[in-house]
């Protein structure tokens, strides 16, 4: 790659950032993105606020000053709380169980709730229960030191009676993530299949390879595209996590630095895959209207894929079915985001599975680069693919 | 696929040569769209080239620009292969027109010469310069949509011109012009070939293309049937006169020449279209016609490029 093929490109890839950065289209999507991102936050957060009081049980210790520790989590975290002192620990676990309880304070040495989140081991399995632990810590520490308190902080450990799980706000954001990766790859997708269909069609194409390659005029259209669409998607991320940290939204709370890391890895990924998919599309038809026909195939597997993505957020566990789309290029870089979120996968898994698409985006690519400069020319009827692919077809 | 070499045909005259078609060949499928085609032009010259429709004109020229892969052949310029640095000095007008509709056109004409190369600022300049000197001044923002047919085909003339480039092909440019654009076009594409530019362009109108055009070639299925000056085309290889005796509308006259000076082709409402013999005395022929009447019109005759045209290809431009 020279300069001047860098150049060219670039200059192909300006003229996209310009010409749609300011169209009207761009303005009112992220608009409306933004208002959706705003009511996703703002709306359970306000509601949260009018949530039921929780109850505490507390158990040994004085009543008072933990009813106090439990009061003062509580106000921190603006919640009602009840405390319910308990005749033992047996006694408070069982009434965990059965629901009666939310949250268990229990001998000031630990916090036990029904559930932990795997998303924060350390501690925050909710709002209150994490609260109670950081308040009784201190009122340790203001009262004495016990034994091996400097070692393990002052936090006191939150204890889950069953196995953790990812907590609904962490598989809430990856119900953002998926709505974001979905969204924008169909968004941005189309939008590089009508542009590459309205060049074909209005024959500027030839014009244009007179003086830069079928790959250069590729390229550039896909990464002027693509910025777009990562400037559209940051300004969502920081939407998000700005006002959710505004408001204290639980939803925020899920978005621990691994999800939102995953998030940004398959957006991107998803964005290199299928954008030449979408290129090479856009080049088999010779009127721009015939688009939404040669598309539909490629965007298959992300419906697949979106349409699965809410039974893995609403259920417990990830069916074999789902984790299988979670390793294929095509499907991966919604389901991946999705499964990591709601806790199925380990972090490696995620990073072989973004290896896997990173793998498949190589080979989309330049099967899509060769369909595409095979076809950008060929006018009359819908080229096929087969045709295009077939050996000596060269053009 | 093998590549035959094939060696250019020296140029007649012995001009020097700025493009050369060397053994150009393509086909689609089963269809032979250029088969050996070659041919040269004269630097800073107006070119025609002609041919009937599917004769290979559009893939001739796309094959100058690389925008077709040939099977066997070469392109060359000034003497050297064509390489992706001559060919940001080319300019080209392709016969399916096309702009981004609703760009606005000095951004549009801007891109283009960005991408031939031109620092954005010359491009600007370059863009406003065409944009005045096509008629255009003040429709600068218009989105090209906004324009008329006519004014379109202008924009597109300066996709072309933006860069200055060495080498001008156009295809089909009058197609769809009015009168007064085809006035513009001439008179754009004759400056631009005294300014030493080498301009080839294909038409179907034939009588522009006399006008125009220093020489041409004629191409029928691939090949380059006729190629050469216009004037050499259309006297053809040996002299033709025309001869109307007054009295003698059947040409009778005529049929009692010798052979070994002149042979009537055909006559047409009593004009007589003879064809001279080699170094034969015309006036001979004068003298004939002489004692058959009074001679009403004696003169050297020529064809219109239009019947060189049907003759080499069988079909009407």
């Amino acid at each position: 790659m020279s300069s001047r093929w860098i150049r060219l490109t670039a200059i192909v890839a300006e003229r996209e950032i310009r010409q749609r950065g300011r169209s009207r289209a761009f303005l009112i999507s992220t608009i409306v993105l933004l208002l959706v991102v705003v009511a996703g936050v703002a709306i359970p957060a306000i509601l949260a606020h009018n949530a039921k009081p929780q109850r505490v049980g507390v158990v040994g210790g004085q009543l008072a000053a933990m009813t106090e520790i439990v009061r003062e989590a509580g106000r921190l975290t603006g919640t009602g709380v009840t405390v319910v002192p308990q005749p033992s620990l047996a006694a408070a676990e069982a009434a965990l169980r059965s629901g009666e309880l939310d949250v268990v304070l229990a001998n000031d040495s630990e916090v036990v709730v029904k559930q932990v989140s795997v998303a924060d081991s350390s501690g925050s399995g909710g709002g209150l229960a994490s609260a109670i632990a950081d308040v009784a810590g201190l009122s340790k520490l203001v009262g004495h030191l016990p034994p091996g308190a400097a070692d393990r902080g002052v936090t006191l450990p939150v204890r889950g009676l069953t196995p953790p799980s990812a907590s609904l706000s962490r598989r809430l954001t990856g119900l953002f993530t998926v709505v974001l990766v979905w969204v924008l790859i169909s968004a941005y997708g189309s939008q590089i299949a009508m542009g590459v269909g309205e060049e074909k069609q209005n024959r500027i194409v030839e014009v244009i390879l007179a003086s830069v390659r079928p790959i250069q005029l590729l390229v550039g259209k896909v990464t002027g595209i693509g910025i777009l669409a990562l400037a559209q998607a940051a300004l969502m991320v920081a939407a998000f996590l700005g006002l959710g940290a505004a408001v204290g939204s639980s939803l925020v709370h899920g978005a621990a630095p691994g999800i939102v890391i995953t998030g940004a890895v398959f957006l991107i990924l998803g964005y290199a895959f299928y954008c030449t998919a979408y290129a090479a599309a856009g080049a088999l038809v010779s009127r721009q209207s015939d688009v939404g026909a040669v598309i539909l195939p490629v965007q298959v597997p992300l419906i697949i894929a979106y349409a699965l993505s809410y039974t893995v957020i609403y259920a417990d566990g990830a069916n074999v079915f789902y984790r299988v789309l979670g390793f294929l290029p095509p499907t991966a870089p919604i389901a991946m985001p999705v499964l990591y979120a709601a806790g199925d996968v380990p972090g490696w898994q995620a990073a072989v599975s973004a290896v896997l698409v990173a793998a498949g985006t190589v080979w989309m690519a330049r099967t899509a680069a060769t369909i595409y400069g095979r076809s950008i020319l060929r006018t009359g009827s819908r080229v096929r693919l087969r045709q295009v692919l077939a050996r000596g077809a060269a053009d | 696929m093998t590549v035959t070499p094939v060696t250019a045909d020296p140029d007649v005259a012995g001009r020097e040569v700025s493009l050369e078609l060397i053994g150009l060949s393509r086909r689609f499928g089963s269809v032979v769209a250029l088969d050996g085609l070659t041919f040269s032009v004269p630097p800073g010259e107006v070119f025609g080239f002609l041919g009937p429709n599917g004769a290979g004109k559009t893939t001739t020229m796309r094959a100058i620009f690389g925008v077709v892969a040939l099977e066997a052949g070469q392109v060359r310029w000034q003497g050297q292969p064509v390489t992706e640095d001559a060919r940001h000095r080319f300019g080209y007008m392709p016969e399916e027109r096309g702009l981004y509709p609703s760009m606005q056109i000095l951004e549009q004409l801007e891109y283009l010469g960005r991408l031939h190369e031109m620092t954005a600022a010359s491009a600007r300049e370059a863009a406003r310069h065409w944009i005045g000197r096509l008629g255009l001044a003040g429709r600068e923002s218009a989105k090209l949509e906004a324009l008329s047919h006519g004014n379109q085909q202008r924009v597109q003339l300066a996709a072309a011109l933006m860069h200055d480039p060495e080498l001008l092909v156009l295809d089909e440019p009058f197609a769809g012009l009015d009168p007064g654009g085809v006035d513009d076009m001439t008179e754009i594409l004759a400056e631009r070939a005294r300014a030493g530019v080498t301009v080839v362009f294909s038409s179907h109108q034939l009588d522009l293309v006399e006008h125009i055009c220093e020489s041409v070639a004629i191409i029928h299925r691939g090949r380059v049937v006729a190629q050469g000056a216009v004037s050499a085309l259309e006297r053809g290889d040996r002299l033709r006169l025309a001869v109307r005796v007054a009295t003698d509308p059947g040409g009778d006259w005529a049929r009692q020449l010798d052979p070994g000076i002149a042979s009537v082709e055909r006559v047409d409402a009593g004009m007589v279209l003879l064809v001279l013999a080699p170094d034969a005395d015309s006036q001979k022929v004068l003298d004939t016609a002489r004692t058959a009447g009074p001679v009403e019109h004696f003169s050297f005759a020529t064809r219109r490029l239009s019947e060189v045209f049907r003759d080499v290809t069988g079909e009407d431009a």
